[in-house]
């Protein structure tokens, strides 16, 4: 077979392509934060290292409010969405239809932001009037307000969005899952729920931790469903697009935008390491398990 | 623990293998396992034996696997059908009643929405072939020349700028392409122009650019997600038969990974099509798509107008999907990975 270690230089010209587009795709994140630190903000000619803008932002009580709002949506989020990942991937792995529920699951992907947001609010607010319909029917005042937007209607648009990106990551993970072990697990006497817990679950929990934390900087950094669903209080993202538009680019935008880069950076980072090393990790036993006994 | 027992001794698997999750819980209408008794004792009095069955494998227990498919089916199948059936409602002040009238199609089609959403399409297009001019010979790349081990390792250096947020990413992009960025700042100093390009922002060639920068990862994924189906062996022949790159690439490569490439544009282009974000940070005035034309509809509280927008936009992906699936399978990306 012709390869490209025979051309030394056409193998490295494709590394440097590679990693050029990588550098290309986060190169404009890495100016923001540069700038970010910049006590002159951005065009200045002189640049002063500062945690300034990083003072101002934190000082913010409507920053901080947006934060704390954001971070009970990310916990809610992942909450509902990945053991909602994990049930879906297993019943995906053993439904008889799987075209059709594949494509329901993988639909939301493809669905702009925009279009599925705008939808949700409409369909939101027919079935709050539907339901309080029906409480007024049968003298029930508890149904009132049950799809009113807010943070329940935020965080099923959330769910939507993230939870294709779960069921595929564990998805993933399953697939080197071997179902003989539940069934051997079910044969020794094991409930479903044990065999899931104490066989299944230990070699998939990569996968949905790091579903967990994908989720997270996904409901993090999402602006448009969250806008248009969340009702009346802010998240992190939609202060900053409100700031952009209304105020213009401040140095305390970029120390915003610099502080969602950097988050997504090291949770994102952290994941890919540990994940790298756990690979490593298990491709050195296995290798240890594939070699032959040396001894006599 | 007897369970890590069974764990280390069913690890090497064997011919029950091709069986999916013999032993996990049921589907209604399963059958249950024949070493499986069903474990419910009547003895003991009628209640618990009921909660046992309510509980149980055949109760909710299997049930709750139908959760997602409920969710999804509530909340995102319904809804988007919905959209064609609130296009055609009235609008009223502040909102919109039952009734039938096309008044919002009518006014889609014939104000320069209709031609902006055209516009849309053709910058939507235009960012689907250069994302795959640039991601997808990356894809081929990594799976045709890089050892089985590195593969994955490599592609996952894409995730990291595919998870910082598309805001600050697009954000990100006004500096940098600002008269006085970075950008031309660097090619003024190379001599390469002598006054600073303006047309790379706040305009379609900047959508463009926009979209091209938030989505091109994706065609890399499910580049690669395609090329994966492909066996080695092929490059093999194809070798041993003195075909060149270009005729590798034309002819076979490009036939074989075809699911994941229309996967890859199909995402590209409704995505550029429906966020709104990218015209409005760096399209300036007049920059519009099918996101922004529903945005702005909502904030006019013309609700009709963005069902009909949305519900077109949910036709033209469905139609798309439906076309994919039965010229290339696209069950076919994912494979490789169920």
């Amino acid at each position: 077979m012709r390869d490209d270690f025979t051309s030394f230089w056409g193998h490295r010209l494709k590394w440097t392509y590679l990693l050029g587009v990588v550098a290309a795709l986060l190169s404009p994140v890495f100016y923001v934060i540069v700038i970010s630190f910049n006590e002159h903000g951005f065009a200045a000619r002189i640049y002063e290292f500062t945690f300034d803008w990083y003072r101002v932002v934190f000082a913010d009580k409507v920053l901080l409010e947006s934060l704390k709002w954001t971070g009970y949506l990310a916990v809610a989020t992942v909450a509902v969405a990945v053991p909602m990942g994990v049930l879906a991937a297993k019943f995906y792995r053993r439904t008889q239809r799987p075209v059709p529920f594949l494509v329901l699951m993988l639909t939301p992907l493809f669905a702009p932001a925009d279009i599925m947001a705008s939808g949700l609010l409409v369909y939101f607010k027919h079935l709050n009037g539907a339901i309080e319909a029906l409480g007024d029917s049968f003298g029930v005042g508890w149904l009132y307000g049950w799809f009113e937007l807010g943070f329940m209607t935020a965080v099923i648009g959330l769910v939507i969005y993230t939870l294709p990106y779960v069921f595929v990551i564990i998805l993933i993970t399953m697939s080197r899952y071997r179902d003989q072990q539940t069934e051997a697990a079910r044969s020794c006497g094991a409930t479903a729920w044990q065999a899931f817990w104490h066989v299944e679950f230990p070699q998939i929990r990569a996968g949905v931790f790091s579903a967990c934390s994908f989720v997270t900087i996904l409901s993090f950094n999402e602006t448009t469903r969250t806008a248009l669903l969340k009702g009346g209080f802010d998240t992190f993202s939609n202060v900053l697009v409100s700031q952009m538009l209304n105020i213009g680019m401040s140095g305390e935008s970029y120390a915003m935008a610099g502080m969602m880069s950097i988050l997504s950076m090291v949770v994102i980072g952290a994941i890919l390491i540990y994940t790298l090393a756990r690979t490593e990790r298990l491709e050195r036993r296995a290798r240890a398990m594939a070699e032959p006994s040396m001894s006599a | 623990m007897y369970f890590r027992k069974i764990s280390a001794l069913t690890r090497t698997g064997g011919p029950g293998c091709k069986r999916p999750n013999r032993g996990a819980p049921l589907l209604p209408g399963e059958q249950m396992h024949q070493s499986q008794p069903e474990n419910i004792d009547t003895s003991s009095g009628a209640i618990p034996a009921l909660l046992g069955r309510l509980l149980g494998e055949r109760g909710l227990q299997a049930w709750v696997f139908y959760l997602p498919l409920a969710f999804m089916v509530l909340f995102f199948a319904i809804p988007m059908a919905l959209t064609l059936l609130w296009s055609v409602f009235e609008r009223t002040q502040y909102w919109m009643k039952p009734g039938f009238t096309l008044f919002a199609y009518d006014n889609f089609f014939t104000s320069a929405r209709a031609e902006n959403y055209l516009y849309s399409m053709i910058h939507s297009a235009i960012a689907v072939v250069i994302a795959f001019a640039i991601g997808f010979p990356i894809a081929v790349f990594v799976r045709r020349r890089l050892p089985q081990t590195a593969q994955h390792r490599v592609v996952l250096l894409f995730v990291l700028p595919f998870m910082i947020s598309e805001l600050v990413r697009v954000f990100a992009l006004r500096p940098v392409l600002g008269r006085t960025g970075p950008l031309n700042s660097a090619l003024m100093e190379l001599g390469l122009i002598s006054k600073p390009i303006s047309m790379i922002l706040f305009s379609p060639t900047g959508v463009i650019i926009g979209d091209v920068m938030s989505f091109l990862p994706f065609m890399v994924f499910s580049g690669f997600l395609a090329m994966e189906a492909v066996q080695p062996y092929v490059f093999e022949v194809c070798d041993d038969l003195g075909a060149s790159t270009r005729r590798t690439f034309i002819d076979v490569i490009v036939p074989l990974a075809a699911p994941g490439i229309f996967a890859g544009g199909l995402f590209i282009f409704t995505n550029s099509m429906g966020v709104a974000l990218v015209p409005t940070l760096l399209g300036g005035p007049g920059a519009v798509n099918a996101g922004l034309i529903a945005n702005q509809a909502i904030v006019a509280l013309d609700f009709p107008l963005a069902m009909a927008i949305s519900a077109i936009m949910m036709a033209t992906l469905v139609l798309l999907l439906y076309i994919g699936h039965r010229l290339f399978d696209l069950t076919k990306i994912i494979r490789p990975i169920s």
